[in-house]
């Protein structure tokens, strides 16, 4: 009976997957994403994958198209309204320089400039007492003012609001009186933790955004409902978590990174089902790669994020999956350095001109080409046989961009030799990225199993768990699909918290057992108005450290404060870390309360995405092809197609399996085993001599 | 020959040598982010006043982490490492050991800053050949003397009086706690939990960093790693040694001075020279040792500075490594400021250091000009608010330090409100952090219009602070260049100059610059940082750039007439034919 269909709008392609639930069925498709409207790509993907709107239930929406909106700086003429003696927070910013020698290096301008910057009379102490009253008469006449500056949005962000958030409260609700047609969002609706900087940042960011979402949701709900679409529309949060349209609206900003996210949805699906304790989740596309931990089922979010990146962006405090990311894709160009370094990305060759096999006019050398050189992909197969690929094209770049630069000569040994280097240096960049989430956060990466998807993620698993000392890679069914599968999955979440100071006296847990109830009936009120849930599953997490410590760890609780049982978790999270914990000279204190309440939707089984090939008879390589390795040069080896491969069914390496959008390279000592969802799980070999 | 072929011709693949610094070089990045998790005091946490790196058996700097301050790229690592191997010898240095020093006499920089070092020796042996050394240098928030903080004395006149000295004593001896040592640190310490905290985040991340050296050297070889290490240092002189074939040999001077501790002006003369591929730096014209705590050794201090000005002008994009100096030599007599004898206080080591960077970058100015900046306001600022907590009687103390404008450049108007230039990325301490911990409240934090000295690209604005404070605690002030403006180049005026105020309750008010002073409830405390140099003459700015800044707010009515020619008319509006007629009158002059 009903559908359900995810539609993620990325920079290249707009991917949709639908499910069938009375057929158990998933269908797919990718079309290119339309940039006049962008609906126009959801309609078309939907319309490929013969989804029926009529009968669908749900349609769950991804979107770069708020990321987009802040580095493009294409958002609104917005304003914001400040605490008086506090306009420039957003423009001085924390005054720090990342790169530390660099006289030219300069931070994106604030989204809202000086002269749109506004102060009123009001101010808070740290505890919430009102030191000053809001001087409304100064609010109503700030909103004449704004109207005469023509702003379509206007962002409030008070000092210590975090504590106390009725001054923010009472301006919106002036504003709002005044100026109907006027997006108008504060901090404090968007996150009630401290820190005035990344507050006003975030409800300056919100406001940036605000009109254009709201214009867009509008003309996708018009659109849909023309189509007969009676279901509901939610929107895909960074923080993995459906948003309704209408809460999307408010706070646009949690859209931020609504694109890589479902990949990792996917990615924890997996391991639940598959029982993995600690996983990397890998995502290789054309341009970049990402990394995200997936712990007992669950990956982790973090609290602030940099549009932009931390040297030139600026943060929000809005929960977006805690993700790394460096410019190593498919796409990827290859380049000597000045100091006659050879280079990999983060420049891309994208769609167009593409890499040089791609025949596009495109003459640098892509990790593409390097595959496509060494037999790692096939010139044929590349997208099902949709885009041949030129395998002479790939050859000429890499030997006249690089290899005879380099003093390595002409000559096929120099191309082959270049070629792995471009791929090295690509898995270099790569296991840095892993271990920037593992060993600078305190995990020991060996412990992990690395789930590989994305276009790339499948050619390149096996040797990146090699160089890392990973021994389990696990390639997913649909690895090319992950993202809008993903998507398919999620549930509605919503987030609360608050922050505070808390030890874990009688008065303290006292304190904190106050916010918890304050935060339980406003986050359940919230599923209830969004989700129609009246009891969605709560998270309960305390930001906790030991006193005198700036950075506090997530701490995962029952959602009952109690003293033990909060400092034996706080512990156990220590120790986990850090790999010890500090004695009892050392008091923990609690500094900040979250709550995710997740309602869980109808979707998709895992086994309907498991191939069912024909077992009658015993599956056969499609070919033989050449495959350059280092050490051992070439040798020919049995590629497979992935949808003959029954569970149970066991590669040993080298060989290759593809499949439509991607292709997996086991590398010799490595035996792949396919599981009973499909998936298939590749024992890496130790690391070989080179 | 590049390196590329040089490596070719040596039988070693350039590519595995690409792949291999790439690896080694995220190492202390890595680590860096560690400590940064878990340390405990803001210092570290916040302040990133540390430093990670990776140094060689002769204690030449390999790899260091991005977020160290520049300050350290003197070499804080280095130095440290070869006053180890001079008081131990490098052969009684085995795996396992863990060495700590701050000596004044080599280091030459606070007492507080502490380097930890360990060796690394190939298969983690005794008898493994000596790879290099992990080091981390940490900021620690005590090690006694006659100020809290230690290092915020403003009236100490010998180094005795700053705190202990740790002169490369064991931590760890073969892998084991040398307990008497962290027990005679924490009692030497004002806050000994915080800084045993910030001691074992420094410890665990400099053995972890040792041990993904093993692993690299494990995993590849140890003939590929040593290799790496070559040509790392060998591409780092090439880089620096192409910028300085630019320079037209010759000498190149400027001069500036230091507001000094009370007993008048410091001078600062500094030549640069460009001779035979090398560039020199001569530092004998700086003032004499100070009486008070604003000298450094010569490590950090005169070579400090130096390196830290050739780091901006040759490769300021590639990561830090002792090939970026092979090139410069440092020229200086002891007894000066940044040379200062054994026994001297330098519990403000750092603070003249910012402003004898920017009269080095003055005078490569002049012979690079595609290179010249102006001058940034120029202080670290410090300004600590400490005292005890009115509920409950603990000592509490709040460091905290400027941000100002900085200089315009011939590109571009001079950055917003940053840090100095030796320090990196170390991020100003939220206002509602500060208000949620300390007795006191910021009534205002706000761009200083007017502050950025005009030119075709005008410099960056400093920032003005106003404290209430609500209950009696202390200020300590170390405030440089309260006298000396920022100064423009090639035409451009001039930064406004930092200053402090003291607004009584009872309606008095002190200027100040430097010292103690007690706070009392009701009182204001004003902090004011100064503006950057502009570049090139003011009238030559765009009429359009000038309406925007005037529009922000960044430049008043009057200074845009004054400075650069604008005239408007009584409605506000650009008065386009006095401002041409103004503009040709400024030209002529």
């Amino acid at each position: 009976m009903p559908h359900f269909i995810a539609a993620d709008t990325g920079g290249t392609f707009t991917d949709v997957a639908v499910y069938d639930s009375s057929k158990r069925l998933l269908t797919f498709a990718k079309s290119l994403t339309t940039y006049g409207d962008l609906v126009d790509g959801v309609v078309a993907g939907i319309e490929e994958a013969r989804g029926d709107l009529k009968s669908t239930a749900a349609l769950k929406h991804g979107t770069t198209h708020v990321i987009n909106a802040f580095l493009q700086r294409k958002g609104a003429r917005a304003a914001l309204v400040c605490t008086r003696g506090f306009r420039d927070v957003i423009e001085i910013a924390r005054g720090n320089r990342p790169v530390p020698f660099d006289i030219a290096e300069r931070r994106d301008p604030p989204l809202v400039p000086r002269a749109l910057r506004f102060e009123v009379t009001e101010r808070l102490g740290a505890d919430g007492s009102v030191v000053e009253a809001l001087d409304e008469a100064e609010v109503i006449s700030l909103a004449s003012t704004l109207k005469a500056a023509g702003v379509t949005a206007t962002a409030v962000s008070f000092l210590n609001a975090y504590t106390n958030p009725a001054h923010e409260d009472r301006t919106v609700e002036i504003l709002r009186k005044c100026l109907p047609d006027v997006f108008i969002t504060s901090g404090t609706a968007l996150t009630r933790e401290w820190f005035e900087y990344e507050r006003s940042a975030t409800a300056a960011a919100n406001a940036y955004v605000g009109p254009a979402i709201a214009a867009y949701t509008a003309g996708f709900t018009k659109r849909f409902r023309e189509k007969g679409f009676a279901g509901t529309l939610a929107m895909m949060g960074s923080n993995g978590g459906l948003m309704p349209f209408e809460a999307a609206v408010d706070r646009p900003v949690a859209l931020v990174e609504s694109g890589p996210i479902g990949g990792v949805i996917a990615a924890a699906e997996y391991s639940r089902a598959l029982g993995l304790d600690k996983v990397i989740a890998f995502d290789m596309g054309g341009t970049t790669a990402k990394c995200a931990l997936v712990e007992s089922g669950s990956f982790a979010v973090q609290p602030t994020y940099w549009v932009g990146g931390y040297v030139r962006g600026f943060p929000i405090r809005s929960p977006v999956l805690d993700i790394v990311e460096v410019g190593a894709g498919g796409g990827s160009i290859a380049w000597i350095d000045p100091q006659m370094r050879l280079r990999v990305g983060p420049r891309s060759a994208g769609s167009e001109p593409g890499p040089a096999c791609f025949g596009r006019d495109g003459t640098e050398p892509t990790v593409t080409d390097a595959n496509l050189r060494l037999g790692r992909i096939g010139g044929g197969s590349f997208l099902g046989g949709r885009l041949s690929l030129n395998t002479q094209a790939a050859n000429a770049a890499i030997r006249d961009r690089i290899a005879a630069p380099l003093g390595y000569g002409s000559d096929d040994a120099a191309t082959t030799r270049v070629a792995h280097g471009i791929l090295d240096l690509a898995n270099t960049l790569m296991a840095s990225a892993v271990k920037e989430i593992t060993v600078a956060r305190g995990h020991d990466v060996r412990e992990f199993t690395l789930l590989v998807f994305g276009g790339g993620g499948p050619i390149f698993g096996a040797e990146l768990a090699r160089s890392l000392g990973i021994r389990r890679v696990v390639v997913p069914p649909e690895p090319g699909n992950f993202s809008a599968l993903g998507m398919l999955m999620a549930n509605a979440r919503t987030d609360v918290a608050q922050s505070l100071l808390a030890d874990l006296s009688e008065h303290g847990i006292e304190t904190l057992s106050s916010v918890r109830d304050k935060l339980r009936i406003e986050v359940v009120t919230a599923a209830e108005r969004e989700f129609l849930n009246k009891s969605p599953s709560l998270q309960w997490q305390a930001d906790m450290r030991y006193r005198g410590q700036r950075h506090a760890i997530p701490v995962k609780f029952g959602g009952d404060p109690d003293a033990d049982v909060l400092v034996r978790a706080f512990e156990t999270a220590y120790a986990k870390r850090f790999g010890r914990t500090l004695g009892e000279d050392f008091t923990p204190e609690v500094v900040g309360l979250r709550v995710a309440a997740e309602s869980v939707g109808e979707r998709p089984d895992l086994l309907a995405l498991a191939p069912s090939p024909d077992t009658s008879r015993s599956p056969a390589p499609i070919n033989h092809r050449p495959l350059h390795l280092r050490p051992g040069g070439w040798v020919e080896a049995a590629v497979w197609k992935r949808e003959m491969l029954p569970a149970g069914f066991v590669i040993t390496g080298p060989a290759i399996v593809e499949e439509y959008g991607s292709t997996t390279l086991i590398g010799p000592g490595d035996v792949a085993t396919v599981g009973r969802l499909g998936e298939m799980s590749i024992a890496v070999s130790s690391e070989r001599a080179e | 020959m590049n390196e590329a072929f040089a490596l070719l011709e040596a039988e070693i693949d350039p590519i595995d040598i690409e792949i291999l610094r790439h690896e080694i070089l995220s190492i202390p990045n890595q680590i860096e982010r560690n400590i940064e998790r878990s340390a405990f005091s803001p210092l570290v946490q916040e302040y990133k006043d540390y430093s990670v790196g990776l140094v060689d058996p002769e204690g030449a700097l390999i790899a260091q982490s991005r977020g160290s301050l520049p300050i350290f790229v003197a070499n804080a690592l280095g130095t440290g490492v070869r006053e180890a191997i001079s008081v131990h010898g490098a052969d009684n240095l085995m795996h396992g050991d863990a060495i700590v020093t701050n000596s004044a006499a080599t280091l030459g920089q606070h007492l507080n800053n502490v380097a930890l070092l360990t060796p690394v020796r190939e298969g983690g042996s005794d008898n493994g050949p000596l790879l290099g050394f992990f080091a981390v240098l940490v900021h620690w928030i005590d090690v006694g003397g006659s100020a809290p903080g230690s290092s915020t004395g403003t009236d100490t006149t010998d180094v005795w009086q700053e705190g202990l000295q740790l002169p490369c004593v064991r931590l760890l001896s073969g892998g084991r706690r040398v307990e008497d040592i962290f027990r005679l640190c924490a009692t030497n310490s004002r806050f000994p939990k915080l800084l045993l905290g910030d001691l074992e985040a420094q410890l665990a991340g400099c053995l972890l960093g040792r041990d993904m050296v093993l692993q690299i050297a494990h995993r590849r070889s140890v003939a590929l790693l040593r290799a790496t290490f070559e040509s790392m240092r060998r591409q780092a002189r090439a880089a620096a040694s192409a910028v300085i074939a630019d320079i037209p040999e010759g000498e190149y001077s400027a001069e500036s001075f230091l507001d000094g501790d009370g007993g008048g002006a410091i001078p600062i003369r500094v030549a640069v020279r460009s001779t035979a591929g090398r560039l020199i730096v001569d530092l004998e014209g700086l003032g004499p040792q100070m009486t008070g705590p604003s000298n450094a050794g010569r490590n950090g201090g005169a070579i400090a500075a130096a390196r830290i000005a050739a780091k901006y002008i040759l490769t300021p994009q590639e990561p830090v490594n002792q090939g970026d100096f092979d090139l410069l030599d440092v020229e200086a007599p002891d007894g000066t400021f940044l040379t200062a004898r054994p026994d001297a206080p330098i519990g403000g080591s750092g603070n003249t250091i910012p402003t004898v960077v920017d009269t080095i970058l003055r005078a490569i100015g002049d012979a690079l000009p595609a290179h010249a900046v102006a001058a940034h306001h120029g202080t670290y600022g410090v300004h600590t608010i400490f005292g005890r907590l009115p509920e409950t009687g603990e000592l509490f103390t709040n460091l905290d330090t400027v941000t100002g404008g900085w200089g315009a450049t011939a590109q571009d108007d001079g950055a917003f409100p940053l840090r100095s230039n030796a320090h990196g990325d170390v991020p100003d301490i939220p206002v509602e952090m500060q208000e949620a911990l300390y007795p006191f409240r910021l009534i205002k934090k706000a761009l200083r219009p007017d502050s950025g000295g005009p030119g075709r690209r005008r410099g960056g604005l400093g920032v003005e602070k106003e404290y209430r404070i609500l209950f009696p605690c202390k200020v300590s002030l170390k405030f440089e260049r309260g006298q000396c403006p920022p100064w423009g180049m090639a035409g451009g005026g001039a930064g406004a100059t930092c200053f402090v105020e003291i607004m009584r309750a009872s309606g008095t008010t002190v200027r100040t610059w430097k010292g103690i002073y007690a706070l009392e409830a009701g009182d204001r405390l004003r902090v004011v940082s100064g503006g950057g140099g502009g570049y090139g003459p003011p009238h030559e700015r765009e009429i359009e750039r000038v309406l925007r800044d005037v529009e922000a707010g960044y430049v008043g009515r009057e200074r845009a007439t004054e400075d650069y020619g604008v005239v408007f008319k009584p409605d506000g509006t650009l008065h386009e034919a006095a401002t041409q007629a103004r503009r040709a009158i400024i030209c002529r002059k």
